[in-house]
């Protein structure tokens, strides 16, 4: 008694498992239906932060690729295909980033170029008027 | 026992088998990780080599880490949009990493380069103090040579009369000397202002000697002109026989009074 319970137990287990996990894949596939609203969120203000701080100027190639992957996460959002809209949302959110952090790196390079300049103007006028 | 009947359990449900099998098909079926992701893993093994960086933005470095790991996760080919996703987020960290040390490292050398820019700042003026000290020297030494005296009008140099015959304004020769000397220190100071002053001793006119002086000190300033001085910098005084340096009693004295007194001016 004790023993077929078990095997009838074991059974019911090994059949369910895979079906359980199965259904799990699947449906994580095939029902997305509420839209990733912060992933959204998160990117457009990521493309509003890179556009303040100058984005157009240093790295205009990635800002416009930010913002054209945002406009193809909206219309996967209006398509009802939210896994690619979130999807499309990330990369428009790293774009951005990528934009910002593009900029302030040549930000830093032209004070650090500005203030080379200066010590390099300094040095070369007493090289100038040492041989005066 | 509970092991040995397992695996016909398996066996003896296709449902279940087919399942099984599809989801380890699916893991199986891309054996090589995407070649995005093997660049993107030696992209980062790149920046993470590089001395100046590697260290410099740690919490972007870790994010980056795991972006590259989660593209090298093999993955079945009908998810290759999922594949190129990962792909794109990866590369995007790693270049995200790599801005971010670099800034890092550029405000960090800013130190340094601060410390270079003050130790040049710092030559170029002791080297404009020793240039300044060293034409003040030279300067000096000229005005010694000329004889000169500091007053509180400025210093004075004197052209005793030698450099005129007796009741004339003509130079003689050989005033050159002391003149070349004075045209050498004016075009060496270019922004010092010269008063020429004639006297004369008290023989004569008084009329006739201020004409005298003026002459004199005329003469003195058309040698400076003609030697390229510029005539604004150059102003003449005829002051006669009013300003004795010593007694007219004396002949000794009266050619002390005989003069030209060039008066350079303070700056």
């Amino acid at each position: 008694m004790n023993r077929g319970n078990r095997t009838l137990f074991n059974r019911m287990t090994l059949l369910a498992l895979p079906m359980v996990a199965s259904f799990a894949f699947l449906s994580a596939c095939a029902s997305a239906p509420v839209a990733p609203t912060v992933s959204l969120t998160e990117a457009s203000q990521a493309i509003a932060r890179a556009e303040q701080s100058d984005g157009r100027q240093y790295a205009p190639g990635e800002l416009d690729q930010a913002k054209q992957k945002m406009t193809l996460a909206e219309r996967a959002v209006a398509q009802e295909d939210m896994w690619e809209a979130e999807r499309l949302a990330n990369e428009a959110k790293v774009t951005a980033e990528l934009v910002l952090a593009k900029t302030e790196s040549a930000k830093a390079a032209e004070i650090n170029r500005e203030m080379d300049r200066g010590t390099r103007a300094l040095t070369d006028e007493m090289r100038r008027s040492g041989e005066m | 026992m509970n092991k040995q009947r397992m695996i016909p359990a398996f066996f003896g449900n296709p449902m279940a088998l087919l399942m099984v099998l599809a989801l380890v098909g699916g893991c199986a079926s891309t054996p090589d990780s995407p070649s995005g992701a093997e660049i993107a893993r030696s992209n980062l093994t790149a920046l993470q080599n590089d001395s100046n960086l590697a260290n410099r933005a740690p919490m972007e470095m870790r994010q980056a880490e795991e972006a590259v790991q989660l593209a090298e996760q093999p993955l079945p080919a009908s998810q290759s949009r999922l594949s190129e996703h990962r792909v794109y987020m990866a590369d995007h960290k790693i270049a995200i990493a790599r801005e971010k040390a670099t800034t890092r490292y550029m405000e960090e050398e800013r130190g340094r380069m601060a410390e270079e820019r003050d130790a040049a700042r710092l030559a170029a003026r002791t080297a404009e103090v020793d240039r300044a000290r060293r034409s003040e020297e030279d300067m000096q030494r000229q005005l010694a040579e000329l004889q000169a005296k500091p007053t509180e009008r400025g210093i004075v140099l004197t052209l005793g009369d030698v450099l005129f015959a007796t009741g004339s304004a003509e130079l003689q020769q050989g005033a050159d000397g002391n003149l070349n000397r004075l045209v050498a220190f004016l075009k060496e100071n270019p922004d010092r202002k010269v008063l020429i002053e004639g006297h004369t001793d008290s023989v004569g006119a008084a009329s006739f000697n201020q004409q005298l002086s003026q002459r004199r000190a005329d003469s003195v300033r058309y040698y400076l002109v003609s030697n390229g001085i510029a005539s604004d910098r150059l102003s003449v005084a005829g002051l006669g026989e009013d300003n004795p340096v010593a007694s007219n009693e004396s002949a000794q004295g009266r050619q002390q009074n005989r003069r030209v007194e060039v008066i350079v001016e303070n700056e």
